[in-house]
C-alpha cells in the first residue's frame, strides 16, 4: 500500500495559520513526522495564498522549499491550478512526484495533462465529469475512460495514472460504499498498469466512532484492489491496518513486513 | 386528537417514516409519520396544528439532539425525510389553512465546487421546516445565480462551498448581485467547511450558518423580524 500523508493542507486550520505566519518549524515538523511514520508521499496543499503571499503560487513555492529541507520523501503537489503546479515543480528537486489532481473535465485535462507528461509525474485522476460525483459504477468508468484516452493522447502513460474511485459519506447514502469498491475492481481490470488511490476519512463523515469505520473500509478497499491511500500516517491504528492489509492481500511475502512491524512495536491493536 | 399529535411528534423524533420502519431506537410500533399525518387530516386536526405541534415540534427536538451529538447525520436525515413526506401529504391542504408561506429559499454550490452533501442536508431540513426550497445544483456559474435571483425573486439565497479556493466565489456572487442592484432583494446565507462568521462579514453576506439546523433558526428569526 502506498501511503500519501495528508496533513500539510491549508484547509486544516493549524496548517492554514502556520502558512499565514510563515511558521517554518511547524510545517517542517509536520513533514518530518509523516515521513518518519512511513509516508511514501507527502501531500502539499498551500491553499489560496491568503495572508502575506503575493498569490497561491508564491505560497506553494515557499512551502515546497521548506518541506524539502525536512525530508527526501517524494511530494504530492495538491492543486488544480496549472500555474501553481508549474511553480511548485520549478522548486522541486526530487525525481518522483505526484500531482493531485485532475478529473474528466476536458478543460482541466488539457491544462494539467501536458504538465504531467513533460515531468513524467504520477497523476491523481478523480473519476467524475462536470456535474459532480456520479452515483453509479458505469458513469464513473465512463469518466475513467475519458481521462485515460485524453491523457494518453498527450503522452501520459497508463503507469502514471492514479484513479480516485471517489468516496461518499456512508451516513448520507448507504448504497455508495459498494459503488466505490466495485469501481476500484473495474478500474483495476480495465487499466492493469494504472493504480487506484483514495482518501479514507470521507467515508465516516457524520458518524460516531469514525476510526473503526475508516479502518474497516480501508481493509475492504484493499481487498478490492486499492493501491494507495491518502491518509494520516500519524494514526498508528490505521497504520497497523496498512501492514495487515498488505499481508492479507498478498503484498507481504512470508508476512515479513507484518512481523517486522510487530518487532518494532509499531502494531497497535 | 392530542394523542395523534403526541405520537406524530414522537415518530418524527424517531425518524419513523412509515409503520414498517423500526425507527432510531427500535422501540415504537404502530403508525409512522406518514400514517399519522393522514390520520390527523382524517380527524380534522387543522393543518397549521399538525405542522406546529407534530412536525416542527419534533424537528426541534431532533435539532437539539443533533447539536448535543446524541444524534448523528443518518438520524437527522431520517427525521427530515419523514417530515418532508408529511409535508407532501399536507401540501394540497395548505391553501386556506392559515399557514403562511415561509418564503422561498434558493440554495446552490458555487462555481468550481462540486460538493453537494452539505447543500442537500440544508435543503432537506429547510424543506422540512416548511420553506419552499429551490435547489440550483452544484458548480453553478455566478451569472446564472444572478439571473435566477432577478427572475425568481427568492427571499433567501444560500451559498455553499467546501474549498478554500471556491469560497472566494461567494464574495464575487455578492458583488455581482450588488452591481445589478439585486443585493437588497435577498438575504444571503453562506455555509461550508471552509467559511466562517468572520468570512461572512468580510464578503458582505448576511450571515454564516454552521449547519442546517442553524439555517432554519436564522430564517425563522428573519420572519419574526
Amino acid at each position: 500500500m502506498i501511503i500519501v500523508g495528508e496533513k500539510i493542507n491549508a484547509s486544516i486550520k493549524s496548517v492554514g495559520q502556520a502558512l499565514q505566519n510563515k511558521d517554518e518549524e511547524f510545517l517542517i515538523n509536520l513533514a518530518k513526522d509523516q515521513a518518519d511514520a512511513g509516508a511514501d508521499f507527502i501531500d502539499v496543499n498551500a491553499g489560496t495564498g491568503e495572508g502575506p503571499w503575493e498569490n497561491a503560487a508564491a505560497a506553494m513555492e515557499w512551502l515546497i522549499q521548506r518541506v524539502q529541507t525536512a525530508t527526501d520523501t517524494p511530494l504530492c503537489i495538491d492543486s488544480d491550478d496549472p500555474s501553481v503546479l508549474q511553480a511548485a515543480l520549478s522548486r522541486y528537486n526530487g525525481e518522483t512526484v505526484m500531482i493531485n489532481s485532475v478529473d474528466a473535465e476536458p478543460k482541466r485535462l488539457d491544462a494539467i495533462g501536458p504538465i504531467a507528461a513533460e515531468r513524467q509525474a504520477l497523476l491523481v485522476a478523480l473519476v467524475m465529469k462536470e456535474g459532480g460525483i456520479p452515483r453509479t459504477v458505469e458513469e464513473r468508468l465512463e469518466a475513467a475512460d475519458i481521462i485515460a484516452t485524453r491523457l494518453s493522447a498527450m503522452g501520459v502513460r497508463e503507469e502514471q495514472l492514479y484513479f480516485d474511485p471517489l468516496v461518499l459519506p456512508i451516513s448520507v447514502d448507504t448504497s455508495q460504499c459498494l459503488v466505490t469498491l466495485k469501481t476500484i475492481e473495474q478500474i483495476k481490470a480495465r487499466y492493469p498498469s494504472a493504480k487506484t488511490i483514495m482518501g479514507l476519512s470521507n467515508i465516516s463523515f457524520g458518524l460516531p466512532n469514525r476510526g473503526i469505520v475508516n479502518r474497516s473500509f480501508f481493509l475492504m478497499a484493499a481487498a478490492a484492489g486499492l493501491d494507495a491511500a491518502i491518509m494520516n500516517p500519524l494514526d498508528s491504528r490505521l497504520m497497523s491496518f496498512v501492514k495487515v492489509a498488505d499481508m492479507l492481500s498478498n503484498r507481504d511475502p512470508m508476512c515479513r513486513g507484518f512481523i517486522r512491524a510487530h518487532r518494532k512495536g509499531l502494531l497497535n491493536e | 386528537m392530542n394523542d395523534i399529535m403526541a405520537q406524530l411528534k414522537e415518530n418524527v423524533i424517531q425518524g419513523r417514516i412509515t409503520q414498517d420502519d423500526e425507527g432510531i431506537d427500535d422501540t415504537l410500533t404502530g403508525p409512522g409519520v406518514v400514517e399519522l399525518t393522514r390520520m390527523a387530516l382524517d380527524s380534522k386536526i387543522p393543518v397549521k396544528q399538525i405542522i406546529a405541534d407534530g412536525l416542527t415540534a419534533g424537528m426541534e427536538i431532533v435539532g437539539q439532539k443533533f447539536n448535543a451529538k446524541e444524534y448523528y447525520v443518518p438520524d437527522m436525515l431520517a427525521s427530515a425525510e419523514a417530515v418532508s413526506e408529511a409535508m407532501d401529504i399536507l401540501k394540497p391542504h395548505l391553501e386556506g389553512s392559515g399557514v403562511a408561506s415561509r418564503g422561498k429559499f434558493a440554495i446552490v454550490t458555487v462555481k468550481g465546487d462540486i460538493h453537494d452533501i452539505g447543500k442537500n442536508i440544508v435543503a432537506i431540513l429547510l424543506k422540512g421546516a416548511g420553506y419552499e426550497v429551490d435547489d440550483l445544483g452544484i458548480d453553478v456559474p455566478t451569472e446564472k445565480i444572478v439571473e435566477y435571483v432577478r427572475e425568481q425573486k427568492p427571499d433567501f439565497l444560500g451559498l455553499s462551498a467546501l474549498l478554500t479556493t471556491t469560497m472566494l466565489v461567494m464574495g464575487e456572487i455578492i458583488e455581482a448581485l450588488s452591481a445589478v442592484g439585486l443585493r437588497g432583494s435577498v438575504k444571503v446565507l453562506i455555509g461550508g467547511a471552509a467559511v466562517s462568521e468572520e468570512f461572512a462579514r468580510e464578503i458582505g453576506a448576511d450571515t454564516y450558518c454552521a449547519d442546517g439546523f442553524e439555517a432554519v433558526r436564522v430564517l425563522d428569526s428573519y420572519r419574526a423580524e
